[in-house]
């Protein structure tokens, strides 16, 4: 580990920028808030307590602190508390599911003095900083195996104890902590596995069997055709598969007088042809034709299990649950509703909205859970498109910065957890934001800096802040 | 190859991008949004304007509006209350008033809805005066009679049926139109402009104020007043001499064809389709065998039966086949091979005016087929077809137009109905009783009346209407205005009109005694055979026979000779309409002491 002679804080070498950017959504969330709680009476003070923007002051308060104090501790302490704070996280969010309070089926909140806290948000830095910490020492490859397998394993086990908290929500997010992996090196067909997982899982529900098999097919060749070239082969090859699938679905029509389905026959052909897709990479000296080739059976396996899962373990809410999530079927009076409203308060915005503080969606409770997940919906409604649009590049600015600041970094450590952040704070804009507008499943995390919620808030605002000492720590050198 | 770093860049602006895209698209491209934010906030109250009312053409009082209250009820806010002090004010048994709380309670606990239809305002004065919190009123006007006159002339206001709102946008489900008569003729003059009031409800559709304070609101511009050509009056004795009879009344001012009287028997009280028992009475009229809802004066028709020889006495001068001094013999009958039309003995030979006067058959039908058979013409059906050109001037046979919209056409055959009818093999013996109109011949009692305008008119008539002024406008439809000339030269009406003039005022027996002295009253009488029971009483006249101020039709089912009821309401009629009051008494008398029984129609309820 680098020594320094100076830990006093640079003020110049601060991403000011950066903090500003900061700053500013912080207050455009605290606006919007407001908005949402004004109901065009009387309202009392900025900071009447009893509302939820006189609470959300409180805590923009807290943070300011909070920052002005990690930018003033020496940064060595992240990396020396970093194991400990990450166990001692563990420990609480497994305490939080015996003895936490459930709200909304979610056993995530403690209440400490009447105040609700939510573990999981804060577990997101201790565990940023544990995998920058475990990837970043010196002698972690990326092509160890067992190097590799612990990395998972620290971002993977707070989200097994946050899904036994039944949070799905929070839990998904820890996913970008993969991005700083992949930045690092991890070979690239770990992730390619996990896209390829995620995606088979939708469109699974999505697709007939027969047009998912053709997509799979079609994306494996084109992939080994984009590895190797080559075109003309992949040519003949999906010919003689197409000429196959025809000959079988006919010819069994015609001379067994047997209808065998489509997807039956192009599963038959294509799994026929995969001797001689191996011939063909042997005699090329192909190797990387086996990766598609293991995808191919890969996709089949995942799939088939899904499948079997789906019909033969969960049991029919649980399937409802998930039909829902994937928008496949409508429930207009439940998450249906809420996301039917959530586009109608955004999407009547129109170029400019209707004006702060007359949108009249917000005004009247329209959307449910607005000062929270569905903060967007006063954005998208009061300041229309433009205002959306400056929001969101606000975020994108924000998160392009993050992540030029962590490839300057010559260190590691500071590298690992600045992309994780940026890679928390993408997710957690395109989920919220995509379920506001209906391209997501609802998911209920919330707009980071945006959404009512002290731990969120504060959370994200350490997450924040550390990141911009490290940036400023590694100038100071 | 990319280095992994710009493939995150990359990830990153196209996540962006598409949320971008998507932002986009639904704030600015899809307006769908737009409109169903609109549909959550906005409540549009309609306020609904007071419909028109409707004069007599004296300036009185047809149709008024009456003020009304609904009793709208929000369960939320209603606190236990004195349920027995409540029915009695409303008039309901407790259990109606529990239905009608459990009704409004499954509608929403929040919205307040209708628990009480049209109360009056001192029901609506007490409960205000008692304060049963969670109840108010919500005024309305509906339709009132006070002269109780001229149910199917007038006709009612109803609910909007689907079809009503398909034809035209300005309704909405609950909207009132007007569905027959004067209401359902001039429903655009009558109805108003419906008014809104916007207000922006919350998710629990409570109001939290006004839109845009109201700056997009409207009040409802009332209905405008009609003053129909109606004399209330003349329309109060006609339905009072048709009561207990079945059959109607139509009396036209000739000079401009406005309608004075249109009385159809049996009617019933407009105010009985109005109100909270509009429902039980309309079922109640619709299920009566006499059909009180059906309009007899333009919707029913009727052979017209001797009314219509000054129709062949008209065609005949005017195709020169007649001149008014040729006489022609009467044995009491008019015979050719196995044809027989019978005739009342009276002296022989007729001229023109005699016939007219003792209605003598046997003249008619030589006069008829000498129209028929004329040798200008080919064969019969040419003669037939011009003939029956004639007859069709004279407005018969198809709708005049007035404003009236359930207005039927009558029936007047042609070539092509007898072709049919007999195979092509007929001719003027064929189809000789349309010389004393029977046969296929049908008028309905408007087009008897609009003849006899054209009678007293000597060659023209106006279409008759009903409304004499739209109150916001300078003047009514341009088709009323328009004088319409049947096919037949002015001068061949005097000798007709002699004949009639002598019908009434110088036959003898009962008709004499029914005629105006001193008023020069033209008429002739009519016995329609009927052959589904006793003949039809008809009578169609005007006076004075110089400038006629009104022609009057009378038709009675089943009322026997022409001279034994009809004639005398006529006559009534012209009396109180020239001389504004009736004198003799006894002819009113008689006329509602001679009852007329229906086995026709009462028969049919077993
Ligand atoms: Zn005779």
């Amino acid at each position: 580990m680098p020594t320094r002679d100076n830990n006093s804080l640079n003020i110049g070498q601060i991403d000011w920028s950066s903090v500003l950017i900061y700053a500013t959504l912080v207050v455009l969330g605290w606006v919007n808030i407001y908005s949402v709680a004004h109901d065009g009476g009387t309202t009392g003070g900025i900071l009447d307590f009893g509302t939820r923007y006189g609470k959300q002051a409180v805590w923009i308060g807290i943070c300011v602190f909070t920052a002005a104090a990690i930018l003033l501790i020496d940064d060595k302490y992240y990396h020396i508390f970093a194991y400990p704070a990450y166990w001692a996280a563990i420990a609480l969010l497994i305490a939080v599911i015996f003895l936490g309070t459930e709200i909304k089926g979610a056993r995530a909140w403690i209440f400490i003095g009447g105040q609700g806290v939510q573990p999981a948000e804060f577990a997101k830095i201790t565990t940023a900083l544990a995998l920058a910490r475990y990837v970043g020492r010196h002698g972690f490859s990326p092509r160890r195996m067992r190097d590799v397998a612990m990395a998972f394993a620290i971002i993977i086990l707070p989200i097994l104890v946050i899904v036994l908290q039944r949070d799905a929500g929070s839990a998904i997010v820890y996913a970008a902590l993969l991005v700083p992996l992949y930045r690092e090196g991890v070979n690239g067909w770990i992730f390619v596995l996990i896209i390829a997982a995620v995606l088979l899982f939708i469109f699974e529900f999505l697709l007939t069997p027969f047009a998912l098999l053709a997509l799979v097919v079609a994306v494996c060749v084109a992939g080994e055709g984009l590895a190797n070239g080559r075109w003309r082969t992949k040519l003949i090859y999906l010919a003689a598969l197409t000429l196959g699938t025809i000959v079988i679905y006919f010819g069994a029509q015609l001379f067994f007088a047997r209808n065998i389905s489509l997807f039956a026959s192009l599963l038959a052909v294509t799994l026929a042809s995969i001797p001689a897709a191996v011939a063909y990479a042997y005699r090329h000296r192909l190797r990387n034709v086996y990766k598609y080739v293991g995808l191919f059976v890969f996709s089949l396996i995942f799939v088939s299990s899904i499948d079997y899962i789906f019909d033969n373990v969960l049991e029919s809410h649980q399937q409802e649950r998930i039909l829902l999530l994937l928008g496949i079927e409508g429930d207009l009076a439940g998450v249906g509703y809420q996301t039917n409203q959530s586009k109608i308060a955004i999407g009547s915005g129109g170029w400019f909205g209707k004006g702060y503080l007359e949108g009249t969606q917000t005004r009247f409770n329209f959307v449910p859970e607005q000062s929270t997940d569905y903060i967007f919906c006063t954005v998208g409604e009061e300041w229309g498109f433009a205002g959306s649009f400056v929001v969101l590049g606000l975020f994108c600015l924000l998160i392009v910065r993050l992540m030029r600041m962590a490839e300057r970094q010559t260190e590691a450590f500071n590298r690992i957890y600045i992309h994780g952040l940026a890679a928390m704070f993408l997710l957690h804009v395109i989920i919220n934001i995509g379920m506001t507008v209906g391209l997501m499943p609802v998911i209920g995390i919330t707009l980071p800096l945006f959404s009512y919620g002290g731990s969120s808030l504060l959370a994200f605002s350490i997450l924040f802040f550390i990141a911009i000492k490290l940036g400023a720590a590694k100038r100071d050198r | 190859m990319l280095s992994r770093a710009s493939i995150l860049y990359i990830l990153v602006a196209v996540a962006f991008m598409v949320l971008a895209v998507r932002l986009f698209y639904i704030q600015v491209v899809d307006p769908q949004y737009e409109r169903s934010a609109n549909n959550n906030v906005l409540r549009h109250e309609v306020l609904y304007p007071a419909r028109g009312e409707v004069y007599d053409r004296n300036g009185e009082f047809l149709v008024q509006n009456r003020e009304v209250y609904d009793l709208m009820v929000t369960p939320r806010d209603v606190k236990p209350f004195d349920t027995l002090m409540m029915c009695s004010i409303i008039g309901v048994t407790k259990e109606q008033l529990v239905t009608a709380m459990d009704r409004a309670r499954r509608f929403s606990t929040r919205r307040a809805s209708v628990a009480f239809e049209m109360l009056p305002k001192e029901a609506k004065l007490k409960i205000e005066e008692r304060g049963f919190p969670g109840f108010h009123t919500v005024y309305r006007t509906i339709r009132s009679y006070p002269r109780n006159v001229g149910g199917n002339l007038l006709g009612y206001v109803g609910k909007v049926r689907p079809i009503d709102m398909e034809r035209d946008e300005f309704y909405r489900a609950t909207d009132y139109i007007g569905l027959s008569g004067v209401e359902r003729a001039y429903e655009r003059v009558l109805r108003g402009e419906k008014g809104v009031r916007i207000s922006l409800v919350d998710v629990h559709g409570i109001v939290q104020g006004s839109y845009a304070d109201g700056a997009f609101d409207t009040l409802p511009v009332p209905g405008t007043a009609i003053t129909t050509t109606i004399d209330l009056r003349l329309q109060l004795l006609a339905e009072e001499l048709l009561a207990g009879k079945v059959g109607s009344v139509v009396a036209i001012e000739p000079a401009t064809g406005e309608i004075l009287v249109m009385a159809s028997s049996p009617t019933y009280d407009p105010n009985d389709m109005v109100g909270r028992e509009i429902g039980r009475n309309f079922v109640r009229l619709r299920d009566n065998p006499r059909a009180p809802l059906l309009n007899r004066a333009v919707q029913s028709h009727y052979p017209p039966g001797s009314t219509f020889k000054m129709v062949n006495a008209l065609i005949a001068l005017e195709e020169g086949v007649l001149t008014p001094t040729r006489r022609y013999e009467c044995h009491g009958s008019y015979t050719v091979g196995r044809s027989n039309v019978r005739c009342r003995p009276h002296y022989s030979p007729v001229d023109l005016n005699y016939a007219i006067q003792t209605s003598c058959n046997t003249y008619f039908c030589i006069v008829f087929r000498n129209i028929l058979d004329n040798r200008r013409y080919a064969n019969v059906k040419e003669g037939f077809a011009t003939w029956a050109a004639h007859v069709g001037s004279f407005g018969f046979g198809r709708r005049l137009g007035s404003d009236f919209l359930d207005e039927r056409a009558g029936n007047l055959p042609s070539v092509a109905g007898y072709d049919r009818e007999y195979r092509g093999q007929w001719n003027s013996m064929t189809v000789l009783t349309l010389a004393i109109g029977q046969d296929k011949m049908e008028a309905s009692p408007l087009q008897l009346a609009n003849f006899t305008a054209i009678l007293a008119n000597r060659g023209f008539y106006h279409i008759p209407h009903i409304v004499r002024r739209i109150h916001d406008r300078d003047s009514i439809d341009a088709r009323f205005y328009e004088r319409h000339y049947p096919t037949i030269d002015p001068r061949h009406y005097e000798p007709v009109i002699e004949g009639m003039w002598r019908m009434v005022n110088e036959s003898g027996g009962t008709a004499y005694s029914y005629r105006l002295p001193g008023l020069d009253m033209c008429g002739k009488t009519g016995t329609a055979e009927n052959p589904r029971g006793k003949d039809h009483s008809t009578f169609v006249c005007f006076a004075p026979r110089h400038s006629p101020q009104i022609a009057v039709s009378v038709y009675i089912e089943h009322g026997g000779f022409g001279s034994a009821l009809a004639m005398p309401i006529a006559s009534l009629l012209v009396e109180q309409y020239l001389t504004g009051k009736v004198e003799r008494e006894w002819m009113v008398d008689m006329v509602k002491n001679t009852p007329i029984p229906y086995p026709v129609y009462d028969n049919r309820r077993q």
